[in-house]
């Protein structure tokens, strides 16, 4: 375990910066705060976006890397970090910057949790879109940098779609800002769409604006089973082309079932769940669309539960089967199934099981691979099961490894090819974090 | 920047054909204007045809240091594609083919010069069309739509263009071919694609676009709510909201535009109300009888004098079509109108017709407002008449107070039109140095040399009281007068 | 400030500010206009042939090759009129930027000899049409047609050789049928006066017949009165206005006639101008009331039918026919149901290709003046029409009905050109 020290002696900076008791150099602390085994040498909880901007123009002058965090919660995912100088916590930028029930907008610190966030915006009958795993732990911030989603990514779009504005600071210290807290703008550049999804490289967040949602006043699950992938998929493309307009659509194959719901009679099959909101007539007329392939339907806190459990498959996953891969797909929604197709082929050349759920409707895809009880746990058929998969996912298609044992962390770079240029990408990296100082190594440079 | 350069205009023809440039003051006059009021001449025009065309026509470009503005059809609002310093124009109307429909993945790849409205009718035997809808739709380029994130009246259910494009090919000033996302809905990486929309062609020129295909949906509804005032509509906004309704579309016109429209095309609109909501309701069948039924209530709740409800195809065509051809339609009335195009919170959009109301007043000006108040996107068209100079100074200190009111609610100066030439001066008011200096740094980590539609989106200090007297006005110079 | 500035255009007739002010330059007409969508130039889009004519009379332009060359280039379809929702009149702009150029610019001898032949001496008078129209058959029978190829001549006499393109001249005109009248068969439900067109009463005679067989069988007395004239659309359109004003009084003065319930035409470019006799005549104090009255009466074939009602037809009609609006009929005249409310009451199912009532390119004598534009706006056209796979193609005007003789040649499909008339006949 490799802990740098240099910062230490800037411990005094940073306590100019943002107060002592927001500097931590308590080794225990830093310890826990370990990312794949590499502890900061510092942390750091800055109050504002003026004490960001200090310790990142700090930062810049010293050469020193800085890893924004959250909740914490996705910290594992990325490639391992060489070395920590600060971790910089964004904990106390809760303040609500504006929130205007009648318009349905709402804008909060970066720091503020997803649950927090729904919890008050439900209060008015709203509701916040975003449903990634762990809402307790999970921050907007760390929410918009990793660009995560759940199921209701199917209903609503996913952040791009209704994050509408974000203040920032870039790596080099500069506060920025993009769009702002109306529905519809377009002065300036989309500064929004850069940072979702940036892993924290380059910049850190330290507000956002979202369009909020009336919450639905009844929703209903359908479950429909499938004896295979491609008959669910079949189910999946009709409720695509029929006129239906479901909330979440997720494919959930036999062995998800099982982890997401252990113990219970495991499920013969590939199920659909499909998600409707609406009136009882609406909810009927899902029922006769959907026809005689729907086995069991769920409401109420059931369902609640049911869908909270899948939005924490990958951490139930990596759990259950600490030695294992996580997978997270985005593809054209055509290879779906041919993809899957691909993954069951490379799980059984490696004797790997594997679960996988997934937004079928946007072609989303998350699989958990694990070796079976009777075959060999070897570094190497991580490696092939990785490398196997990036040869055969389609153009356009991008994979992420979002979990996989310490060991074959050198060996798996968590992000493979992308369909966007990547020169372009390091452009901009240039542009906001030239130094690179925001989560060095980590991501794609 | 006078392209003065002997050899670009021969090159240029080597590069995409003899018929395929034009360099006689009597052609590139015809392109010294778009929708919007400014003027400026280029110095050369390029029609590509291909994408490799495109990056030959960017090195070569580069090499010389010419200003490159791209450009659709030119029925941009805010001077975007408008050569302002001179230099090369990439006119985009031959490069218009739909390069592929792709109907179970719900894309459609096409050429930057296809037409909006083309792209929906090409795949409507598919049960499917392009969402983004501008009231340009008829001639506007998706290539347009894609640098200015063009709305529409359907945006408010379905999202502006950004939404609706998921891959892109770009052709960079080094002349490098480059591709951000593709047929999935989302990737891994940096979302250059969604940055790309809506950089109003100062990033790349954009050689090819991949976008979604929504189904039709099952069931429309289209509501026309009458009411006295145009506060008691403005109040409608934020109720039906409240209710919890999203509608497909929901448009305002105050009572002096819906007559001026009613008398060019009789879509029914009575002429003594204060103002009327087009509302617009779509999906499943059950759903949308429900809705109806609520919109119904809110407006009736809200001091609507009455609602009527489309009864067939044509009857909803007919109010639309009213809708889609306000803008122009006011060109009946007046030789000149320059539209503003400010954002304020749904809420505020009681206040902020007060206030446009009050300018008019003070100005002594005649403003007609038509827009989408679902999205609080004002349109304020005040009429002016370009020969009179005295007159058109009103307009624009008019203007400038209207979207002063619009950041002080909150809002924002542009929801769908873009800065380019016209609101640039105002983005200091909306950003910081900081918050510009950190986009112009991401202009140029690709567009260093500032060579791409130079002199758009963001304040040049040079430039700041451009429009101070009518000696220095630009319209009125152009116009000769 | 800069000086006033001094018009390139002379006095008279000209686009003045009242009437191209109205263009606000948004441009929603572009992608409507044939010409733009092939060429993909503003100064062959509606909004930049507007701007041209501002840039001429604020003296930036000259009134010479360039404008002349955009203006010619125009189809005069009207397409851009249907589109604009400002209203901007630019069927008037047009034709008074034409006379400008008539005026004004000295074009070729050969084509200046020619162009005041054909519209000073041939088209107005039938007899000389006559002559010259057994000139072009003798010249189809006898070898010389491949003589004539490429001269340049014939192209511009509008009944050329262009193979596909030149109208058949079929042996009997309906110059007989002058001073007729045709009794009404059953129950007499009106009575109208037939104009039969100078062009098309020389190509297609038996069109006039069908018009006229048609008619009777609905119960309508049809008069082809003696004394009528060539409408003057060709005039107007060319930019010959006082010689289209001429024709028009003589029109008048031939068919306004109490007894007549309405003047109908089976071609759309006759009937659009026709129907602008009224302002053609507004300053002219002996005919303006009477042009009004006359513009009141004119109708076209289909608009007649449509309007009195079609009687039981005898056959139903089976086939699956594609129906292109004239622009003439469509943009000039706002008729659009009517014809396709006709095919459908004698059975024909009717299939809607895109951009029915784009222009064809044939636009009078445009198909033979601008050749290769016309052909590649017609290439566009056919892929629209053979995307709904119809046996026939059905039309309301005589040039168009050339033209998609032409076009289905160039694309090898396999449909028959009609007449909306000629299926009417077929049915009765
Ligand atoms: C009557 C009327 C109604 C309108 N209604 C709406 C509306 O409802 N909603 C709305 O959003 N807008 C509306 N507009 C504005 C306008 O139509 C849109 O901005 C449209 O997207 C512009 O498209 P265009 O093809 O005309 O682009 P242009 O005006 O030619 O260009 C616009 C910008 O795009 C850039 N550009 C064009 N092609 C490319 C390319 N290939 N690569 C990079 N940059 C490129 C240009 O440089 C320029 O900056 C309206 C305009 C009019 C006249
Ligand atoms: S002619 Fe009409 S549609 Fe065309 S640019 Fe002018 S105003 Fe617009
Ligand atoms: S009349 Fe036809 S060809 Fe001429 S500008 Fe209008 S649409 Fe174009």
């Amino acid at each position: 375990m490799s802990t740098a020290t240099i910062p230490t002696r800037f411990a005094a900076d940073f306590r100019a910066i943002c107060g002592a008791e927001h500097v931590s150099e308590d080794p225990a602390q830093l310890q826990a705060w370990n990312i794949l085994g590499v502890a900061p040498a510092l942390a750091v909880t800055p109050a504002s976006a003026d004490e960001i901007a200090g310790i990142l123009r700090f930062a810049n002058e010293h050469g020193l890397s800085v890893v924004p965090a959250g909740g914490f919660t996705q910290q594992q995912v990325g490639n391992p970090p060489p070395q920590i100088d600060v971790v910089l916590f964004t904990a106390r930028l809760t303040a609500v910057e504006h929130y205007d029930v009648g318009d349905l907008t709402v804008g909060i610190g970066a720091g503020c949790t997803v649950a927090q966030l729904s919890a008050m915006v439900a209060k008015d009958g709203l509701f916040f879109a975003g449903d990634p795993a762990q809402p307790e732990r999970s921050t907007i911030g760390g929410l918009l940098a990793t660009g995560l989603y759940g199921p209701l990514r199917h209903g609503y779009g996913g952040l791009r779609d209704y994050c509408i504005g974000v203040r920032f600071v870039t790596g080099d210290g500069r506060k920025a800002k993009g769009g702002g807290r109306v529905v519809k703008n377009v002065a300036g550049y989309d500064m929004m769409k850069l940072l979702i999804g940036s892993q924290g490289t380059l910049g850190i967040i330290t507000s956002a604006s979202f369009k909020l949602f009336p919450a639905p006043r009844q929703t209903r699950t359908f479950v429909a089973v499938f004896p295979s992938a491609a008959e669910a998929l079949q189910f999946r493309s009709q409720v695509l082309r029929s006129p239906l307009d479901p909330i979440c659509l997720e494919l959930v194959s036999p062995q998800a079932h099982e982890l997401l719901a252990p113990g219970s009679p495991a499920a013969a099959g590939w199920s659909i769940c499909l998600r409707a909101a609406g009136s009882e007539t609406v909810l009927a007329r899902y029922r006769t669309e959907l026809g005689t392939a729907v086995v069991r339907e769920m409401e109420g806190a059931n369902e609640q539960g049911f869908w909270r459990t899948l939005s924490d498959f990958s951490p139930l996953a990596a759990e259950r089967h600490p030695r294992s891969l996580l997978i997270s797909m985005t593809l054209p929604v055509r290879d779906v199934q041919s993809v899957l197709n691909e993954v069951s082929t490379v799980a059984e050349s490696n004797h790997f099981l594997f679960a996988a759920i997934g937004r079928v409707g946007i072609a989303h895809l998350l699989v958990s691979l694990w070796p079976a009880p009777d075959a060999e746990d070897s570094l190497v058929s991580f490696v092939d099961t990785v490398s196997g998969l990036r040869n055969r996912v389609p153009r356009d298609a991008s994979l992420a490894v979002l979990h996989c044992p310490s060991e074959t962390r050198h060996h798996i770079s968590a992000w493979g090819p992308m369909p966007t240029d990547l020169e372009s990408m390091r452009a901009v990296k240039m542009a906001l974090d030239p130094k690179d100082i925001l989560n060095r190594g980590r991501f794609l440079f | 920047m006078p392209v003065n350069l002997p050899g670009l205009v021969e090159h240029l023809r080597e590069i995409a054909g003899r018929d395929a440039v034009l360099d006689r003051p009597e052609d590139l006059m015809l392109y010294e204007y778009d929708a919007g009021i400014r003027k400026s001449t280029p110095g050369a025009v390029v029609f590509p045809q291909n994408t490799e065309q495109v990056s030959q026509i960017m090195r070569l470009a580069t090499a010389l240091n010419v200003a490159v503005v791209a450009r659709g059809a030119g029925t941009g609002l805010s001077g975007g594609s408008i050569p302002q310093a001179g230099g090369l124009v990439i006119a985009f109307s031959r490069m218009n083919r739909i390069l592929e429909v792709d109907v179970e993945n719900q894309r459609a790849t096409v050429r930057p010069g296809v037409v909006n409205l083309q792209l929906s009718e090409h795949v409507s035997h598919l049960g499917l069309y392009f969402a983004p809808d501008p009231s340009s739709q008829k001639a506007c380029t998706i290539g347009g739509n894609v640098a200015e994130n063009s709305g529409g009246p359907h945006t408010l259910m379905h999202g502006v263009t950004v939404n609706h494009v998921t891959g892109v090919e770009v052709v960079m000033p080094s002349g490098e071919i480059v591709h951000f996302g593709g047929k999935a809905a989302e990737s891994y990486g940096y979302d250059l694609t969604g940055f790309m929309v809506g950089s109003e062609g100062t990033v790349g020129i954009v050689t090819a676009i991949t976008v979604k295909l929504l189904r039709k949906p099952e069931k429309i509804a289209t509501l026309l709510g009458v009411f006295e005032s145009v506060d008691d509509a403005a109040l409608t906004v934020s109720a039906i909201t409240a209710a919890g309704i999203t509608p497909a579309a929901l448009e305002m016109l105050d009572g002096w535009t819906l007559r001026t429209v009613e008398a060019f095309c009789h879509a029914g609109y009575p002429l003594d109300a204060g103002a009327v909501l087009l509302i617009e309701l779509e999906g499943l069948r059950e759903a949308v009888e429900e809705q109806a039924i609520a919109v119904r209530e809110v407006c009736l709740s809200q001091k609507a004098r009455e609602v009527r409800r489309a009864k067939d195809d044509d009857e909803r065509a007919l109010l639309w079509k009213g809708r889609k051809m306000a803008f122009a339609a006011l060109g009946r009335v007046t030789p000149s109108y320059y539209t503003q195009d400010g954002v304020v919170p749904r809420s505020q959009i009681p206040a902020v017709m007060r206030h446009i109301g009050n300018v008019a007043k003070k100005y002594d000006l005649t403003i007609g407002n038509i827009f989408h108040a679902g999205d609080g996107n004002l349109h304020p068209l005040i009429l002016f008449d370009m020969r009179n100079a005295e007159q058109f100074e009103r307009v624009l200190s008019a203007s400038s107070e209207i979207l002063e009111f619009c950041i002080q609610c909150g809002g924002s100066i542009t929801g769908e039109h873009g800065v380019g030439l016209e609101k640039r001066d105002l983005m200091s008011r909306l950003f910081t140095e900081e918050d510009l200096d950190v986009m112009i740094s991401l202009r140029n980590a690709f567009n260093g040399r500032d060579i791409l539609n130079p002199q758009k989106i963001f304040p040049t200090p040079r430039m700041c009281r451009e429009i101070t007297g009518p000696s220095q006005n630009p319209v009125l110079m152009q116009e000769g007068l | 400030m800069a000086e006033k500035p001094v018009s390139n255009f002379s006095s008279g007739e000209k686009p003045t500010w009242d009437l191209y002010s109205k263009c606000v330059h948004c441009g929603l007409c572009l992608d409507q206009c044939p010409t733009y969508r092939a060429l993909g130039t503003e100064m062959d889009s509606p909004r930049g042939r507007i701007y041209q004519m501002v840039l001429v009379d604020q003296g930036r332009l000259a009134l010479a090759d360039s404008f002349v060359t955009h203006i010619d280039r125009c189809l005069g379809c009207l397409n851009c009129q249907t589109a604009c929702p400002s209203g901007v009149p630019y069927g008037s702009l047009l034709e008074r930027a034409r006379s400008q150029i008539e005026e004004n610019y000295p074009r070729s001898w050969l084509q200046r000899k020619v162009r005041s032949h054909f519209y000073g001496t041939v088209l107005p008078s039938f007899g000389k049409l006559a002559r010259h129209a057994k000139l072009v058959r003798f010249y189809q029978r006898s070898g010389l047609q491949g003589l004539a190829r490429g001269s340049g001549l014939l192209k511009l006499l509008g009944v050329a050789e262009l193979d596909a393109l030149s109208p058949r001249i079929e042996s009997d005109f309906s110059f007989a049928d002058l001073g007729r009248v045709y009794p009404a068969e059953g129950a007499q439900r009106g009575r109208v006066a037939l104009l039969i067109g100078c062009i098309s009463s020389v190509a297609f005679a038996e069109l006039n017949r069908a018009t006229i067989r048609v008619l009777t069988r609905n119960g309508i007395e049809v008069h082809v009165p003696q004394s009528q004239s060539c409408c003057g659309a060709l005039h107007l359109h060319a930019g010959y206005i006082e010689q289209s004003r001429t024709l028009a009084r003589h029109n008048i003065d031939a068919m306004l006639k109490p007894e007549f319930d309405a003047i109908v035409t089976n071609a759309a470019g006759c009937g659009s101008t026709m129907k602008e006799y009224a302002a053609l005549l507004e300053h002219d104090p002996q005919y303006a009331k009477r042009a009004q009255e006359f513009v009141v009466k004119v109708r076209d074939i289909s608009e007649y039918l449509a309007q009195v009602g079609l009687v039981e037809p005898a056959h139903k009609l089976k086939a699956r026919v594609t129906y292109q609006d004239p622009c003439h009929l469509a943009h000039a005249q706002g008729i659009r149901s009517a014809p396709r409310q006709l095919l459908k009451f004698i059975g024909a199912e009717v299939v809607e290709s895109p951009r029915a009532d784009s222009c064809c390119g044939s636009a009078g004598v445009y198909n033979v003046t601008q050749n290769e534009i016309s052909m590649k706006i017609l290439d566009e056209k056919m892929g629209y029409i053979a995307s709904v796979e119809p046996e026939i193609v059905a039309t309301a005007n005589v040039g168009c009905m050339l033209q998609y003789a032409a076009g289905i040649k160039r694309k090898g499909m396999n449909a028959r050109v009609v007449h909306v008339v000629e299926l009417l006949d077929e049915a009765y």
